[in-house]
């Protein structure tokens, strides 16, 4: 352990990964509470569309992801619900047309320009002093989105009919929180990388919705969660050498299992305290 | 004398060739409890949802408090009303307890986090009269139907609400708890002075309890005071040549003992 902390690599590492590691498990509650999980599967797929262009371009690649992202997600919050087209369909064809597309223009871009396997897995090893001055801003945009409008996302998930019906902005605070989710998966595929986000954003608050109850403690639990996750899964990495996005989605596997597994020894999802 | 909570005014809904709702009038004052009837697809959400401003209308507006109603007061003035939706077909997954429902209806909730919001005593209020203080730190999800329904209408009374509108509120309740709700309804109109509308399906299970009862299919077919008769030919215009009128009780608004056929 204290080799672990020793070493250099591992101490740079740990600031960014602990800061992806508690606005994600910030914003998975509103991800879960609204069911965004296929949306975050989309909107970190189809970042690699904004990478492509960012590497073509030669633009910053963390700051053009994210513009990526946040559009993609607006777009996906603006697709009208008609004709039999929804959400799931929207994400779909726009995951499918922004991934191609990252393809086609990274595959322009010289193997020494792209770090492939970093973004499609996440390589939080190498990450560079700018990068970490980027997640902590992006970061502080979330959690500030969240203080504004948690309350008001906790109240739609449960029935937006009725918190429309008390004159909530609906529409405007929908496309905020499609907006914050897309600026949130930027964020995990620093750690993550591209396939493995999902996984930042949704396994916290799954493994803390057995046990937490109110927005507070599940919140808590969540972050309590992806801390842990994240500590294990980057000791595991340094350890076995172990890829550390990977190794960090495992251990929170591993969280949410246990937890799913003491749940329903102790009486399912449905216990009272 | 201060204006009704409730104004409606030439309110249509849908295309001039295919209105959901045509012509809407109606005023509600402080202490009127309403219940509005009526057959699947007559329009009866709908209406309530244009009323809180959830449907734009083609034409005609409505007023609360003697404000139009427009997507720039919309706010304050719903502060005011209190709304229960019809029962949700998908419940909630959310980890909540009963009591967090019913303080999301509170006009404070959706402050930002660091403004913190206390269960005060309108909360405490609306858990009481709708007999569901026992349920108050009981999980949401592992509710009956019925029990759901009462906590969701304690969150419609959170506010303290001057003027309540309510779609199919008995929807889930049982007779007693359906009693309770239109007695506790009474109440709220006599003793606070609220305004109450309220949709339902069963003219004869509100009937007893309410003011008037509007029937409405696409438009306001009558609109008829507590007592008074409502003409067989009114039926029938609203659902249909083949309905039968069969009374009940003399409580009943519309029913005199001799319609029956």
């Amino acid at each position: 352990m204290i080799a672990f902390l020793d070493s250099e690599v591992m101490r740079a590492a740990l600031p960014p990964a602990l800061t992806i590691a508690t606005v994600a498990s910030s914003m998975s509650v509103m991800i879960l509470a609204h069911r965004l999980a296929f949306l975050a599967v989309g909107v970190s797929h189809a970042t690699l569309a904004g990478l492509g262009v960012a590497v073509l371009l030669s633009l910053p690649l963390l700051p053009t992801a994210a513009v990526t992202a946040v559009i993609v997600a607006l777009l996906l919050a603006a697709l009208p619900e008609h004709r039999g087209l929804d959400h799931d369909a929207g994400t779909g064809v726009l995951f499918a047309g922004a991934m191609a597309l990252g393809i086609v223009l990274l595959s322009s871009a010289s193997q020494y320009e792209v770090d492939m396997f970093g973004l499609l897995f996440g390589n939080i090893l190498m990450v560079s002093s700018e990068d970490t001055a980027w997640l902590a801003g992006a970061g502080l945009v979330v959690l500030a989105a969240l203080a504004l409008a948690a309350r008001p996302w906790w109240s739609m998930a449960l029935d937006a009919v009725t918190a429309a019906a008390s004159g909530l902005p609906v529409s405007l605070y929908r496309l905020l929180l499609f907006a914050v989710t897309g600026l949130t998966v930027v964020i995990c595929v620093r750690l993550a990388g591209i396939v493995l986000t999902t996984g930042l954003l949704v396994l916290p608050a799954a493994t803390a919705w057995f046990w937490g109850r109110g927005l507070f403690r599940l919140w808590l639990l969540s972050l309590l969660t992806a801390i842990t996750g994240t500590l294990i899964g980057l000791y595991l990495s340094y350890r076995m050498d172990w890829p550390s996005g990977a190794t960090v989605v495992l251990a929170l596997c591993a969280l949410f299992a246990l937890s799913w597994g003491s749940s329903r020894l102790v009486g399912g999802r449905a216990r009272a305290f | 004398m201060s204006p009704p909570p409730l104004r409606v005014r030439g309110l249509c809904v849908g295309p001039r060739e295919h209105r959901v709702l045509d012509g809407i009038d109606l005023t509600v004052e402080a202490g009127h409890f309403l219940g509005i009837v009526g057959p699947n697809g007559a329009g009866k959400s709908t209406l309530l949802h244009a009323i809180v401003g959830l449907v734009e209308p083609d034409a005609g507006r409505v007023e609360l408090f003697g404000e139009p109603l427009t997507r720039f007061n919309r706010r304050r003035l719903l502060r005011r009303a209190g709304f229960l939706n019809q029962k949700q077909e998908t419940p909630s997954t959310l980890p909540l307890s009963a009591r967090d429902v019913v303080m999301m209806g509170l006009p404070e909730w959706n402050a930002p986090l660091w403004r913190r919001v206390r269960a005060g005593e309108t909360v405490t209020r609306a858990l009481e009269m709708t007999e569901t203080a026992n349920l108050a730190g009981r999980d949401f999800r592992t509710l009956s139907g019925g029990q759901k329904q009462r906590v969701r209408l304690a969150r419609a009374l959170a506010s303290d609400p001057e003027l309540l509108l309510l779609d199919e509120p008995s929807a889930a309740l049982d007779t007693h708890a359906r009693d309770m709700l239109y007695a506790l309804l009474r109440r709220l109109c006599d003793e606070r002075g609220v305004a109450v509308v309220m949709v339902e399906h069963d003219i004869a299970a509100i009937s007893g309890h309410v003011d008037s009862v509007a029937c409405l299919n696409v438009r306001i077919h009558h609109h008829a005071m507590h007592g008074e008769r409502i003409p067989e030919s009114i039926w029938r215009a609203m659902y249909g040549e083949h309905m039968h009128v069969v009374a009940h009780d003399s409580h009943c608004i519309g029913c005199h003992n001799g319609d029956e056929t």
